[in-house]
């Protein structure tokens, strides 16, 4: 039973990383066949907080993509985006770097898959004016997104799983992600002129195009967009007082999705356009298969493996999993990643008696997944959503030239984050 | 009547044609629309005049509508510029639906009720598996309307 437990597991994970085959359906046959074989029952999959679906992401994730179905229809992305351009007067590398911050605050607050979907139409737009190739802009915007979204418990849905197993509160994440995920954007800001050396030729006629973009023609219901501002604010207001509030994330994002449903007075398919099922029923089927594995005992031999490995040694703890984190989940998608080592985790972080340290471990698992996830083209769902726009609008992106690239700022992240974990936690614990 | 009765020829566009030439054909003889063969001379697709305007939206707002606006007034009279450079194929909408073709024998009704399911001004007719004409929505109706 276990060995086959294994087994679909392995061949699970396989398909998935060679994206071969939809990994939705990869997923759902693998839960299918761990449930059919009987290793895990319906208590065990609805029901258990350890070995069942995770209902509180599942529901995060179903109430933000409503709120940003809702968001997206305001143009106000859109607006600020071309606003930024037009800002720079011009300059390609200060409209990179304008373009790359925001994108870094909008993957904080929104997923990164939404955030790079609506950043590119206008950066094409903007690359367009200015008679420049968009590749270098796209790339760099990916590695903004997967860098910014590590730190709100919301910008990445890493994040989201490790809150829920951790019982880690978005505060937490503001308190402890926020600052690191700072340092590596400014020193990535820093890098964006010799990581994307030549691209920022222009021919001084076009900056006339740009300057004449008109932004304000970007939304269309102003009405709207205060009726959306209003419920976002109250939304992460709420996420932040959870300490106060005592409501669950996936439960203020679902009353925050309803109340704009209701006020924007959006048909259905509008409302429900952002909501991507196919992504929600990976995450079912993913969480069944890695249930299965816990239900049979292999995450608690991995965990001890992995405690005599480091002979429960914290600071060398928490370097192994951010070492391991961030090749692996660079190379596999990050969620599957993060999804099978958050019950490893638990196991190795309940044996450090230390809470801060304890705690360090989670944060390494999401620096490394989040960061990560820039390695290749391949590291997380941003990138080849990116990959699959440049390449329908004739800027394509070739493998090697986002690995290249993703390897360089990757390297910068997770050693700015070694030194982070070592000092916050072990220095001046 | 059936449909070969009705059907009319019809100015078609190889897929490999100039895109520029193909729009400029739709706006000089008012057409409803136009039929793109593939290299063979085999329908490939059929457009309505509203989805060739799209060869003139970018990508980037056909992906997103709310830029739509954002283009300044010169920039919109400038958005053919770019289509002279491109072909049919390049410029086809993605989610083509298939040919939609009405049998030489078909009548009235089952030509109406295709036309009026795919939202389309015009039909092709296919004989022996060859385009032998194109009916339009008005040709169609005069011919029902005969009655």
């Amino acid at each position: 039973m276990t060995a086959l437990a294994i087994a679909v597991f392995v061949v699970a994970y396989v398909l998935i990383a060679s994206d071969r085959i939809n990994k939705t359906l990869v997923a759902l046959s693998g839960a299918a066949i761990v449930v059919a074989i009987g290793v895990v029952g319906s208590d065990e999959v609805f029901y258990s907080r350890d070995t069942g679906i995770d209902w509180d992401v599942i529901f995060l994730l179903f109430g933000m993509m409503i709120i940003v179905s809702v968001l997206r229809q305001t143009g106000v992305f859109e607006y600020i985006a071309i606003w930024a351009a037009k800002r720079a007067n011009g300059s390609p590398l200060r409209i990179m770097i304008l373009l790359v911050l925001v994108t870094a605050v909008a993957s904080a607050l929104l997923d990164n898959v939404t955030t790079v979907l609506l950043i590119a139409p206008v950066t094409l737009l903007v690359c367009d004016r200015l008679a420049i190739n968009a590749a270098p802009f796209l790339i760099a915007e990916v590695f903004a997104s997967n860098i910014g979204g590590a730190s709100t418990l919301v910008g990445d849905p890493p994040n989201i799983i490790i809150a829920s197993r951790a019982a880690l509160t978005f505060n937490d994440f503001l308190v402890h992600m926020m600052p690191i995920v700072v340092i590596v954007m400014v020193v990535f800001v820093a890098m964006l002129p010799r990581v994307f050396r030549g691209s920022f030729d222009v021919d001084p006629e076009r900056v006339a195009d740009v300057m004449a973009l008109e932004e304000r023609e970007a939304i269309r219901d102003p009405g709207l967009l205060i009726k959306c501002g209003v419920v976002l604010v109250l939304v992460f207001t709420a996420f932040i007082a959870h300490g106060v509030l005592h409501i669950e994330p996936s439960i203020v994002a679902l009353l925050g999705a309803g109340v704009l449903i209701v006020i924007s007075r959006l048909e259905r398919s509008d409302y429900l356009s952002g909501v991507e099922w196919e992504t929600l029923l990976f995450f079912v089927g993913l969480f069944i298969m890695v249930g299965a594995l816990v239900k049979t005992g292999v995450v608690d031999q991995l965990a001890r493996a992995a405690t005599e490995a480091t002979g429960g040694n914290a600071l060398l703890t928490v370097m192994l999993i951010l070492g391991v984190s961030a090749p692996v989940s660079g190379i596999i998608d990050n969620i599957p990643y993060v999804a099978t080592m958050a019950p490893i985790v638990s196991e190795l972080a309940a044996g450090i008696p230390d809470p801060a340290q304890s705690q360090a471990l989670w944060w390494a698992l999401a620096l490394g997944a989040d960061f990560g996830g820039n390695l290749t083209a391949v590291g997380a769902s941003a990138n080849v959503v990116m990959l699959g726009i440049a390449r329908r609008t004739d800027n394509p992106i070739s493998f090697w030239d986002f690995t290249r690239k993703g390897a360089v700022v990757t390297a910068v992240s997770i050693a700015l984050s070694a030194v982070y974990l070592w000092v916050r936690y072990f220095v001046f614990a | 009547m059936h449909a070969e009765e009705i059907a009319e020829d019809f100015p078609v566009v190889t897929i490999d044609s100039n895109a520029l030439d193909a729009a400029r054909m739709l706006a000089e003889h008012r057409l409803p629309g136009i039929v793109v063969t593939d290299s063979s001379g085999k329908p490939y697709a059929v457009l309505p005049a509203s989805q060739v305007v799209r060869f003139i939206v970018p990508q980037y707002v056909q992906d997103d509508p709310a830029l739509a606006g954002v283009l300044n007034e010169s920039m919109a009279d400038r958005a053919a510029e770019k289509l002279g450079r491109k072909t049919v194929r390049d410029v086809l909408p993605e989610h083509l639906v298939n040919v939609p073709a009405a049998h030489a024998d078909d009548t009235i009704i089952e030509v109406a009720a295709l036309m009026a399911r795919l939202r389309s001004p015009l039909i092709a007719v296919m004989k022996d598996g060859k385009l032998h004409g194109v009916i339009t929505a008005s040709r169609l109706l005069a011919a029902a309307l005969k009655h």
